[in-house]
């Protein structure tokens, strides 16, 4: 039997959805691309933007006529905005929010499907009603992480509910067998006026820094290269538990200091930070290890002081410059990478100009350039989207220039440097294989050897483009303990 | 229904036609003044952002909510009786005063409407502060329990008629009586009358540093 899970939107839910995958698969299902193959059709869902919640519309009507023909479940979940969850509770067989995950093989079971566990067990002489039940119990410990395992051998007891920390304990099952996402917090106390995470994923919860620790060793042992922690504020960890956990800083400086006992080559990456907690110290930790990459993400959003407060980002432009220049004074090599949103209601062409002006001043890497469109269910959504989409199109256009002027400088630069990357796959150019720097500068470099992929090389940088650069292999070294 | 975070409402005391104060059981629920909560009705789906208008040491825990014409939630609000059960999700926000310049600054904290409720708990919590309140209305029936601030500190704006101590917007105010730059100036209310007000102290000298917003929207 066969499932199919369709993910939308960010990290986050990508990140969950390789927990799902696990679940899914100690039930006994595997994985299809064909929705017409699969008995169990899911989709992690996203509110940021209202085309991610046609698009949910519009696959459950079509599940739902597929149902006519043959027998299917659906399921949806992830970030759904309360309003939308009525709705779906008449449109698909289950609706759950993440920190239920555990609890999906005892739906199901209740749905009447055998699984094809279940069917094992019905094999072995089974038979009685409480054949479901028991399989439920086997598949939560199964998919249990060994990370929550207790102390003494004991097993902790899976019970699914509403609590987020039992989503935490799923084992995910990686897409990648070099790069992995670890998520460390869940919700969003910010409320951004143009965002609906908190009235989608709830407050914000950090998961405690035992179990992040472990999960990131398990990876470093396996060989994982890059990790990226996740969180919609990842720099707020740990103060929803009043000192009882440790702060964002002190979980990078065990990040680091197991990074440096380790000896393994691997590359830590957070995401995303807010510019209101985002302090000296964070920027301290990351200089003092090598394990900790020297690139960091930190969104903008507007550089205009009205538009901040109208987003209600709660902080200014002189808190953000001054992130930066410490950023510039400690770790001159690290890459800048941030979002922006353009044409947000109500801004004139001064206060575009500020954040163009922001963008000349801060020389970003990357910039995630979005044009504001309504989230429903975020605060904005009642503001008129007032900016015609044709002058969000041509701002949109100049500040895509403002980071391609400054991106290329930078990375001409990296001529005739010997850069250490990641291989990440084939490139689109024929032979070629794509990387990354550490600093996430995409590089590529004339290679058919598949088995350099999920490995550290070396490149000579050869030329530059406005958002990549092109170089020539000069070794591979194949990451190794040293003893 | 997890009923960890509900809370009994004690009374509701109208203070005109259309906003009323909510008083509930503290149940031990621990806030900072100026830190807002998500507030519905018991099992509602349904719930909204709201200052908090009490003080951090009271027995009680208190909300001002203005009834909003097309509004859901303050409608549902306003129709709940003594013994009915609210939901609170909460504390949150960081518009708090700095505990190291609470007996050494001077403040000013300009509020519009029912933006007042922050400093009002402010001046609940910390009753030796340091401060002037000025507080934008329409009319002066619209000063809720002013008589909760010093006389001295409390400057009525009144756009709408002359009943206010100042006849005129917060913002025509404080063009007139410029702010000592070494002031902590905490704003809250309607976006528009903090933009204009950023805009003034900026003029006036105030470093940004020194001011802080919390906008209702």
């Amino acid at each position: 039997m066969k499932y199919h899970i369709i993910s939308l939107g960010c990290q986050m839910n990508q990140s969950d959805t390789e927990r799902v995958r696990t679940v899914m698969h100690s039930m006994g299902f595997a994985p299809t691309e064909e929705e017409s193959e699969a008995s169990i059709l899911g989709v992690i869902a996203c509110s940021v933007r209202q085309k991610a919640i046609d698009k949910v519309y519009s696959r459950i009507s079509k599940w739902n006529r597929m149902k006519n023909r043959k027998s299917l479940i659906t399921f949806v979940s992830g970030c759904i905005l309360p309003s939308d969850r009525e709705k779906f509770l008449k449109l698909f067989d289950l609706v759950f929010p993440m920190s239920e995950l555990p609890g999906l093989p005892g739906m199901i079971n209740h749905y009447g499907i055998v699984t094809p566990a279940g069917l094992q067990t019905l094999d072995a002489g089974r038979q009685d009603m409480q054949a479901a039940v028991i399989v439920s119990d086997k598949v939560a410990r199964s998919i249990l992480n060994p990370v929550a395992a207790m102390p003494g051998g004991q097993t902790l007891q899976l019970n699914p509910g509403k609590d987020i920390d039992q989503f935490w304990h799923v084992e995910p099952t990686y897409t990648s067998g070099f790069e992995a996402y670890i998520p460390i917090q869940n919700g969003c106390d910010k409320f951004c006026t143009f965002c609906a995470v908190p009235y989608t994923r709830g407050r914000e919860v950090s998961r405690p820094s035992g179990e992040i620790m472990d999960e990131l060793h398990q990876l470093v042992e396996k060989g994982f290269k890059s990790i990226t922690l996740l969180g919609q504020n990842v720099n707020s960890y740990g103060l929803d538990k009043n000192g009882l956990e440790v702060s964002f800083t002190e979980l990078l400086h065990q990040i680091g200091r197991y990074g440096d006992k380790s000896g393994k080559e691997f590359w830590v990456y957070f995401t995303s930070p807010h510019p209101r907690d985002m302090t000296d110290d964070v920027i301290e930790a990351i200089v003092q290890y090598a394990c900790l990459a020297k690139q960091i993400h930190l969104p903008v959003q507007s550089g205009d002081e009205h538009v901040l407060l109208k987003m209600n980002r709660k902080h200014s432009m002189e808190k953000y410059r001054h992130i930066v220049h410490t950023i510039r004074r400690l770790i001159p090599e690290a890459t800048l990478f941030t979002d922006i949103i353009v044409g947000f209601t109500g801004e004139t062409d001064e206060q575009f100009e500020n954040t163009r002006k922001a963008m000349e001043e801060f020389h970003y890497n990357m910039a995630y350039i979005a044009q504001y469109s309504v989230r429903p269910g975020a605060a904005s959504s009642r503001w008129e989207d007032d900016v015609p989409y044709e002058v969000k199109k041509v701002r949109f256009q100049a500040l895509t220039n403002e980071l391609t002027k400054h991106s290329l400088v930078y990375n001409k630069s990296l001529i005739g440097k010997t850069l250490r990357v990641l291989v990440r796959g084939r490139d689109r150019k024929e032979g070629y294989l794509s990387a990354h720097t550490e600093g996430r500068i995409v590089v590529r470099f004339a290679s058919d050897d598949a088995s350099l992929i999920g490995q550290f090389a070396d490149v000579r940088i050869m030329s530059a483009a406005p958002l990549s650069v092109e170089g020539e292999r000069v070794g591979v070294m194949v990451s190794q303990a040293v003893d | 229904m997890s009923t960890d975070n509900l809370h009994e409402l004690i009374h509701i005391r109208h203070l005109t036609p259309s906003a009323f104060v909510l008083r509930m059981s503290r149940r031990g629920l621990k806030f900072k003044s100026g830190q807002h909560i998500l507030l519905g009705k018991a099992g509602s789906i349904h719930n909204r952002e709201y200052s908090i208008y009490s003080g951090e040491n009271d027995d009680f825990f208190e909300i001002l909510i203005k009834e909003v014409d097309e509004g859901l939630v303050s409608k549902q609000l306003k129709a709940v009786k003594p013994g009915d059960k609210l939901q609170i999700e909460g504390p949150l926000g960081f518009f708090t005063l700095n505990e190291n310049d609470i007996h050494t600054s001077k403040f000013l904290f300009v509020a519009t409407g029912t933006g007042v409720a922050p400093f009002h708990s402010f001046v609940k919590s910390y009753p030796q502060l340091d401060y002037l309140l000025l507080h934008g209305v329409r009319i002066a029936a619209e000063a809720y329990e002013k008589a909760d601030y010093q006389a001295n500190r409390h400057v009525l704006c009144t756009s709408g008629d002359t009943s206010g101590k100042f006849n005129g917007r917060v913002t025509d105010y404080l063009k007139n009586n410029p702010v000592d730059v070494n002031t902590h100036c905490y704003l809250c209310g309607n976006f528009n009358m903090i933009k204009e007000v950023f805009d003034i102290l900026e003029q006036q000298g105030v470093p940004a540093g020194q001011v802080h917003a919390e906008v209702y929207f």
